[in-house]
């Protein structure tokens, strides 16, 4: 028997909050339809806008939407994509959820398939002469657009172009082969074997996002189209066989040179790796941290490639909740973010790319060739989820690949009992 | 019965006396009630409802998003128990309380006792040793992942003095839980030395001065007198270390964090976290609590036999 929606469901899950530090239940009601004004006061979660500067910048923002809706007031609530879920989920969970939510590419469909997001009833095709399609298909879910696009972000290759020049190589690889043997001829090592120069890093960013990447590059796919995992094809195993390889065999970099937001600083900026798979908005970091580099051209961009160039492609979107009690005013607030002004700010924030196409033209894309360079190649994009159960399994990977880059697994079965554990909760367990 | 102020003084006393020897009344009872109330009703609501709301979801499918529920019997209990990552979770936390708890009662003990002894700067040194436990341990993991850091870390510095190239600390799976130990046995020991401290002052001289008659030496000493004195203080110094270590969950949090490298350092705690707020699947996260619960709850009662009975008079 399942119960739904009843008061007691609401008072028991909000109190085990406590307990597993959540504040926990009662689902989307549906959309009450609101009295259609455009007035009173809403909620907004953003992961992006962070630190004092991001807040200055929404802030700003916010002024221009009261001047263009007096009657509306926004009421900011500011986390980090990593707090994101803790806040989501304790809004949901009590009944309260926030009535703008701004969420990651993947995020949608598992979402929407609960009926936690409310359906902004625009057009995807319409939507498209606006936004870049990639960004416009992050936001939609059986046909529905539930979210709009206010920025991308990729993971690309990057590299020193003087240590390029140095080890005579005078163009990006063209396959993982070539990867593998331009990391080796790029890695510098002291005398006693410390690294000093690793010719490939594959750590900088989360193992998953540089797994995903080079998944697509080998021609395979996350899922399948009856939505079964499809990452442990030989594709995938190639993929993560070349990630183990430039660790374990080729030497191309040691453990722990790096970490994701490593705390020591951006390491191409410190000459400490030559070739990376790496986030486009490390064309910001460097720009903040070694000027110098971008000023002497010394950065340069390719798409990773074996079977097929690919790119791995997120993004942030504006999302209206179900629940809502002022939709008009919500929705008002998501499209008034995804548009020019508000997105362009968001987007030089955070050094991320625009996805309206208008903002290609602004001097902000103009002069950062990362984001020129990810809109090129627009056509090599791809993004995680798909699945409504992804956020159950996008946590799994992580550990996963590590054992096989680590060498506690080989790659094959490493990502075999992966595919074991996304097909368990694929099925509801 | 009401006394009038007129009353001499030896008859107010004796009414008084009077009074004391009556059970408590009705008023007194109430007023007794009133002053508890707030605890009861503080108790109640964030950890009695809880608690019984945890039991219920463990029981249940819940899906936070679409807000349905269903009866789930003991699926969610066999479902973690199937599940590896789970089981690592629990040997993660073993393995840490095991490295942690004794080793850093024994240097509490150590500790404790040169800190009991005449010395410069005594108050100094106390307060150096007990500063790390007020500090936030957040604070406390940011500064140690910079010492833990591989290429310009204090540790691996220090260590290259003596040609020793040294590990990347919290990224290597051989290393990771190391680091984390490390740090909470040097973030732990305040507390536990300044309850040794506590202990040692009420142990008599007397019995020292006669140890020192008999040609007892310090080592003698300590391990005949102090040491077995120390029984009390040292099963509650166990206790509290025991439920402390499976609550760990901070410095996991952010020196290794998302489980460390390749779940090496996933621990009880931050798996229910993961559950709960990463997969939205409040039913498991309940289901772990449950089993986290019956954990502390052993150790608690096993943690009394060992002190003896309860705290009740």
């Amino acid at each position: 028997m399942t119960i739904r929606h009843r008061s007691v469901l609401r008072t028991v899950a909000a109190v085990a909050a406590g307990l597993v530090a959540l504040a926990a239940c009662g689902g989307p009601a549906p959309d009450r339809g609101g009295d259609g004004a455009v007035s009173g006061e809403i909620s907004l979660l953003t992961p992006i806008f962070e630190g004092a500067d991001g807040a200055a910048v929404l802030e700003e923002q916010l002024a221009a939407f009261k001047q263009q809706y007096p009657d509306v007031t926004v009421k900011p609530d500011y986390t980090s994509y990593g707090k994101l879920n803790e806040k989501l989920t304790t809004s949901i969970a009590s009944g309260q959820p926030y009535d703008v939510m701004l969420m990651g590419a993947g995020w949608i469909p598992p979402f929407a398939s609960k009926g936690v997001l409310a359906d902004l009833g625009q057009d995807p095709a319409s939507l498209g002469s606006r936004f870049f399609e990639r960004a416009v298909d992050a936001g939609v879910h059986e046909g529905k657009v539930y979210a709009l696009p206010i920025m991308m972000d990729t993971r690309i290759g990057i590299y020193r172009k003087d240590l390029f020049a140095q080890a005579g190589i005078t163009e990006p690889p063209k396959n993982f082969a070539e990867m593998r043997e331009y990391g080796k001829r790029l890695t510098q090592r002291a005398p006693d074997g410390t690294l000093q120069v690793a010719g490939l890093d594959v750590l900088g960013i989360d193992p998953r996002q540089a797994f995903l990447t080079m998944l697509w590059a080998a021609g395979g796919e996350l899922f399948a189209p009856d939505g079964s995992p499809a990452f442990n094809s030989p594709a995938g195993v190639n993929a993560l066989q070349t990630m183990t390889d430039v660790i374990q065999v080729d030497r191309s970099e040691d453990v722990g040179w790096t970490v994701p937001n490593s705390p020591t600083g951006n390491v191409m900026a410190q000459g400490r790796t030559a070739m990376m798979v790496g986030h486009h908005h490390f064309w910001t970091q460097i720009q903040e941290e070694a000027p110098d580099m971008i000023a002497q051209d010394k950065l340069g961009f390719f798409v990773i490639q074996d079977e097929r160039p690919a790119m791995f492609q997120g993004g942030t979107l504006a999302t209206v909740a179900a629940q809502s009690k002022h939709p008009a005013a919500a929705k008002a607030l998501a499209g008034f973010l995804a548009s020019d002004g508000p997105a362009l700010a968001a987007n030089q924030q955070r050094g991320n790319i625009p996805a309206l196409k208008s903002l290609e033209s602004s001097e902000f894309v103009q002069q950062n060739k990362a984001i020129q360079f990810a809109m090129q190649n627009f056509d090599a994009a791809h993004s995680e989820g798909g699945v409504p159960q992804w956020l159950d399994i996008r946590d799994k990977f992580k550990p996963a690949i590590e054992s096989a880059m680590l060498g506690q697994k080989s790659p094959q079965q490493a990502l075999d009992d992966l595919a074991a554990e996304a097909t368990a909760a694929l099925a509801g367990r | 019965m009401a006394v009038p102020t007129t009353a001499p003084p030896a008859a107010r006393a004796a009414a008084g006396a009077q009074r004391r020897q009556r059970p408590l009344g009705h008023e007194r009872r109430r007023a007794a009630y009133l002053m508890l109330a707030p605890a009861v009703v503080h108790l109640a609501w964030w950890i009695g409802i809880p608690t019984v709301a945890t039991f219920v979801l463990a029981f249940t499918r819940y899906d936070i998003l679409a807000g349905t529920m269903a009866w789930a019997g003991l699926d969610n209990f066999v479902a973690i128990f199937r599940d590896p990552v789970w089981w690592k979770a629990i040997g993660n936390t073993v393995v840490y309380t095991f490295f942690t708890v004794p080793v850093a009662m024994a240097i509490a003990v150590v500790i404790a006792v040169l800190l009991n002894t005449k010395l410069r700067a005594r108050a100094w040194y106390r307060t150096a040793v007990f500063m790390p436990h007020i500090t936030a341990t957040v604070a406390i993991a940011l500064v140690w992942m910079w010492m833990f850091e591989p290429n310009i870390g204090l540790f691996n510095w220090v260590l290259s003095w003596f040609g020793v190239r040294g590990p990347a600390w919290t990224s290597d799976p051989a290393w990771a839980m190391s680091s984390v130990i490390l740090m909470s046995i040097w973030k732990g020991i305040g507390l536990k030395m300044v309850i040794y401290l506590a202990a040692l002052q009420g142990i008599p001289h007397d019995l020292y001065e006669a140890a020192e008659i008999d040609g007892a030496g310090p080592v003698r000493r300590f391990f005949a007198i102090t040491l077995p004195l120390l029984g009390p203080a040292t099963f509650f110094v166990l206790v509290v270390s025991l439920i402390d270590s499976f609550q760990v969950f901070e410095q996991f949090y952010v020196l290794t964090p998302e489980g460390g490298p390749a779940n090496s350092t996933t621990v009880m705690t931050y798996e229910i976290y993961k559950s709960a707020f990463q997969r939205f699947d409040m039913s498991t996260a309940s289901a772990q609590s449950v089993v986290l619960f019956a954990f502390l709850l052993v150790l608690t009662i096993v943690g009394r036999r060992f002190t003896g009975r309860d705290d009740v008079a």
